[in-house]
């Protein structure tokens, strides 16, 4: 029982860390007053791009030598999947700040494009439409005994305190926040609404983007289409459920995780059907919205393009 | 004409600009095909080449006269750059019409050239006794080069109406068709990138870097032309109804919703509810014909409703974005999908639950839906049976033409009498064609294998649907001025609560309708519901709503595109092995570039500048 539990605990905190980063991400655009429903499909693409790139520049390694290991080679294409993710982030605001373009329709071509795109690159590549060729330079674990973690877990939840101060605690994040609530004032105290915009909502791309290639390369080491199985949706759903506050963020993602892991770690277990506990964080973020559990009050000028 | 004056300004930069372009293409595009073997190699033909991929070019057709028409396309290119620094905007206008209308002809002049010369060559071998399959011309079509000309025509005659008054505003005018087509330009414009950038050619030895540029053209070019190929063949068509008919449920659903000033992304789980609806009624309801598969069909509608409706409530009682909430709702449906289909025995805290769902296997899938629940297939109500030889009834063709011809000439009465007439009219077309003598037709295998059954009548009906109430109701007059002013709209009255729960209903209930399509008509090749169930069917509807422009006959002919590229995506799968995705790749970008407004000007997309803008092209005029 014991061991069930440690397990548990860990296979919760793996799980929470994507949904972490991305939610987290998620909370940057929303407070700057723009929808990032693209969150699911800049997974995706961040974890293309990190899968591809760790593959290809380890090529040439194993090449050489079967068994080489070359320690920075994960890292660059953790690096490649977070520009990527800020890539695509860029994409979905250039469309929405700047054509002013309804962000949702906006957001849901990127999914679609995620949807497409990797299978064009993944045939193209590797000759098969479904994943990428497994890679072999893995990101390390970091930790003791039961407790093994890929870096980019200990960032997500380092990352909580940093967006908490950076949010409440610098000017930036005044003005972030300023820019989402009433961006008519921001603008007429000097703040340029398009600038934070733009740097809001490619932050997410790149957190997004990160929580991507933790998938491909620290948590799996391929890239699987559709990898990402809704992750950007439970975290735009812990988001909201979260308040649009980092501290509520990390309750809300710890929550989900827990029912993915749970889910996972009884797999045919008795207790409750799989199925249905992956209804859960769906589920939840309903009931909240709908104001039975607490209320959730999305920033006021949320969606809504801003005209100068 | 004199504030902002874009004749002048297309004039001066993009005409010379455009003209510049197109000599250049015309200068390396392949011109035709003469000869096209599997996996896309080809015979390609230029003014000044031939390259011949296929490495069996034994014979080419007369082609002589594209060196000609190469300079005849240059001395026109010229023609009209030059004309744009020239004279009136009223004689540069009429200079313009006529130079694009010689373009026109010139281009029915090719193809007829084309045509003849291979008909020429496959004629004489046919009459040397070399079998009709063996004939040494085989797939030849035009190619860039000769469209090329074709677009720059249609181009210089577009430019011409610019040059004149107004010309600005009757572009916004159109804003509804100028919008999705330049997106869809540009769509495909990036599509053939991906294609460039992701296809290698093979280029045979020796052959120069203009070489390689024109096979790249050859590759693009035919990629587009695999993808919009299933027109030209009946089975084609056929199967091209049936990828079209989910959509045109769902891009109803979202245009539905659209139109209300609602964002339903929950088409998915609209749908995947409906199919459970439907295949509950389907199996378990035992009884006639006439009861069990309306009743099926009822039931999936309603299963869409519902879930439309949760959604449309917490918005109308408590506020909650109906875009989260139809997300959301999306993958509880999924789970309740899974959990009754994958088993039959779950246990809930200890506690053994039984279920009768599942058919017994390894797969996930429920039992078959009985006969009577069947929707039957389109090609047995058209009075087939099969492949091979059969007759053509012409019930269901004359009672459609009969029907729409009494709804559109009989303008005059009311509109309920009028529905009635048409309703009428088409009863009398379908009991008078079952009277008359077939047309004796032959059924190609091919032909009947495509399963497109009668839903895509249903689907016919709930595009009628959506004009009518839509357009013609107090309710939807009542729904679109709550979509369009929500304030103003509850001071006129409307409850909003109410409009939206009902909004959320049909648009969830026109979802759920593609069920019919999968589970009652064995869309997925099985009469019952599989895991293979393709919900994101729910998700392109997006994008068939917004190419459409949310009108019915948008959404209608935009599904029907989608289902062209989705059956000719199969063709560019085998042929030439790009994976079909690249039509999802099309979709997206064509939202994307939709919700852009098409990059065009903001007098395009925002309603109050383009009002301005018509209105000046009025006072002008």
């Amino acid at each position: 029982m014991e061991a069930f539990l440690i397990a548990l605990f860990a296979a919760t905190l793996r799980s929470t860390a994507p949904l972490l980063l991305t939610a987290l991400g998620g909370m940057f655009s929303e407070r700057s007053g723009v929808v990032n429903i693209a969150l699911e499909g800049i997974i995706l693409f961040g974890a293309l791009a990190a899968a591809v790139s760790t593959q290809l520049l380890e090529a040439p390694y194993l090449a050489a030598d079967p068994n080489s290991r070359v320690w920075w080679i994960p890292w660059v294409g953790v690096l490649i999947g977070a520009v990527v993710g800020g890539l695509v982030g860029w994409v979905h605001a250039v469309i929405s700040i700047r054509y002013k373009a309804d962000q949702i329709i906006s957001g849901t071509a990127i999914n679609l494009l995620a949807f497409g795109l990797p299978s064009i690159i993944l045939s193209y590549l590797y000759g098969n439409t479904t994943s990428s060729q497994e890679v072999v330079n893995r990101l390390p674990t970091w930790g003791v005994g039961a407790f093994q973690f890929s870096p980019l877990v200990y960032l997500a939840f380092l990352l909580v305190p940093v967006t908490w101060y950076v949010l409440f605690r610098t000017p930036w994040g005044l003005r972030l926040r300023s820019v989402g609530e009433h961006p008519e004032a921001a603008d007429s105290m000097g703040v340029n609404v398009y600038r934070m915009r733009y740097a809001a909502v490619i932050l997410s791309g790149v957190l997004a983007g990160l929580a991507g290639a933790y998938l491909s390369v620290g948590f799996l080491n391929q890239f699987i289409r559709n990898m990402s199985a809704g992750k950007g949706f439970i975290a735009l759903a812990a988001m909201i459920f979260g308040k649009w506050h980092p501290l509520g963020i990390l309750g809300a993602t710890l929550l989900f995780g827990f029912a993915d892991a749970l889910a996972i770690q009884l797999g045919s277990a008795n207790i409750l059907p799989g199925a249905l506990i992956q209804a859960f964080p769906f589920v939840v973020t309903m009931l909240v919205l709908a104001g039975f559990i607490g209320r959730a009050r999305p920033p006021a000028a949320i969606g809504k393009p801003y005209e100068k | 004409m004199s504030k902002g004056s874009p004749g002048l300004f297309l004039n001066r930069l993009w005409l010379p600009l455009a003209s510049l372009g197109f000599i250049a293409l015309l200068a390396v595009a392949p011109w035709v095909v003469a000869n096209r073997a599997f996996g896309g190699k080809g015979v390609l033909v230029t003014p000044w080449s031939v390259i011949d991929l296929t490495g069996r070019a034994s014979t080419l057709p007369e082609l002589g006269w594209l060196g000609p028409f190469f300079v005849f396309w240059v001395v026109l290119a010229t023609a009209a750059a030059l004309l744009s620094f020239v004279g009136t905007p009223r004689q540069r206008a009429r200079g313009l019409y006529l130079l694009g209308g010689v373009g026109l002809a010139a281009f029915l002049v090719e193809a007829y050239l084309f045509y003849q010369a291979v008909w020429a060559v496959n004629n004489t071998a046919l009459a040397e006794g070399v079998s009709p399959r063996r004939l040494p011309l085989k797939r030849y079509t035009l190619s860039l080069g000769a469209y090329a000309g074709f677009f720059y025509s249609l181009a210089l005659i577009l430019a011409g109406r610019l040059q004149l008054p107004g010309g600005r505003a009757f572009l916004v005018r159109w804003r509804g068709v100028v919008v999705p087509l330049v997106s869809m330009f540009l769509a495909v414009l990036a599509g053939a990138g991906v294609v460039w950038l992701l296809k290698d050619v093979p280029a045979p030895e020796g052959a120069g870097r203009l070489a390689y540029l024109t096979i790249k053209l050859d590759t693009v070019t035919y990629t587009f032309q695999l993808l919009f190929g299933p027109v030209l063949s009946l089975s084609g068509i056929f199967q091209s109804l049936l990828l079209a008919t989910p959509l045109i449920f769902t891009g109803l659903a979202v245009a539905f919703g659209f139109k209300a000033g609602l964002f339903n992304i929950g088409a998915p789980g609209q749908l995947t509810m409906g199919a459970i609806a439907a295949m509950l009624v389907g199996v378990y309801l035992p009884g006639p014909r006439v009861i069990v598969l309306p009743l099926a069909i009822a039931a999936a509608a309603a299963g869409g409703a519902l879930w439309g409706a949760i959604p449309g409530w917490l918005k109308a009682r408590f506020g909650a974005h109906e875009v989260i909430n139809t997300i959301m709702m999306n993958f509880v449906a999924a789970s309740i999908f899974l959990f009754l289909i994958s088993a039959n025995e779950y246990t809930f805290f200890g506690y053994t639950v039984h279920l009768p769902f599942k058919y017994p296997g390894y797969e996930a899938r429920s039992y078959e839906i009985q006969e009577e629940a069947r929707i039957p297939m389109m090609l047995h109500l058209l009075g087939f049976d099969g492949a091979g030889p059969g007759h053509l009834s012409l019930a269901l063709p004359l009672a459609g033409v009969l029907g729409l011809l009494a709804y559109l000439l009989l303008r005059r009465l009311e509109l309920g009498h009028r529905l009635l007439a048409a309703l009428g009219a088409g009863v009398l077309g379908y009991l008078v064609g079952g009277y008359l003598p077939g047309i004796p037709m032959e059924v190609s295998p091919s032909l009947a294998s495509v399963r497109l059954n009668g839903a895509f009548l249903i689907a016919l009906f709930a595009v009628g649907f959506y004009n009518y109430f839509m357009w013609r109701t107090k309710g939807g007059y009542e729904l679109r001025a709550v979509g369009l002013a929500p304030k103003a709209a509850e001071y006129g009255g409307v409850n909003i609560a109410r409009k939206t729960v009902l909004a959320m209903a049909i648009s969830g209930a026109l979802a759920g309708l593609a069920a019919t399509h999968y589970v009652l008509g064995g869309g997925i090749d099985e009469y019952r519901l599989k895991q293979s169930l393709p919900t994101n069917v729910g998700f392109d509807g997006i994008a068939v709503a917004l190419l459409g422009q949310n009108t019915p006959l948008g959404v209608f002919l935009s599904a029907l595109l989608f289902g062209v590229l989705l059956t000719g995506g199969l063709q560019l799968n085998l042929q030439l092995g790009i994976s079909r995705e690249l039509v999802t790749i099309l979709q997206a970008l064509i939202v994307l570039f939709i919700a852009a407004g098409g990059f065009l000007p903001r007098y395009f997309v925002d309603p109050l500048l383009a009002a301005k803008e018509e209105q000046a092209g009025k006072e002008v005029v």
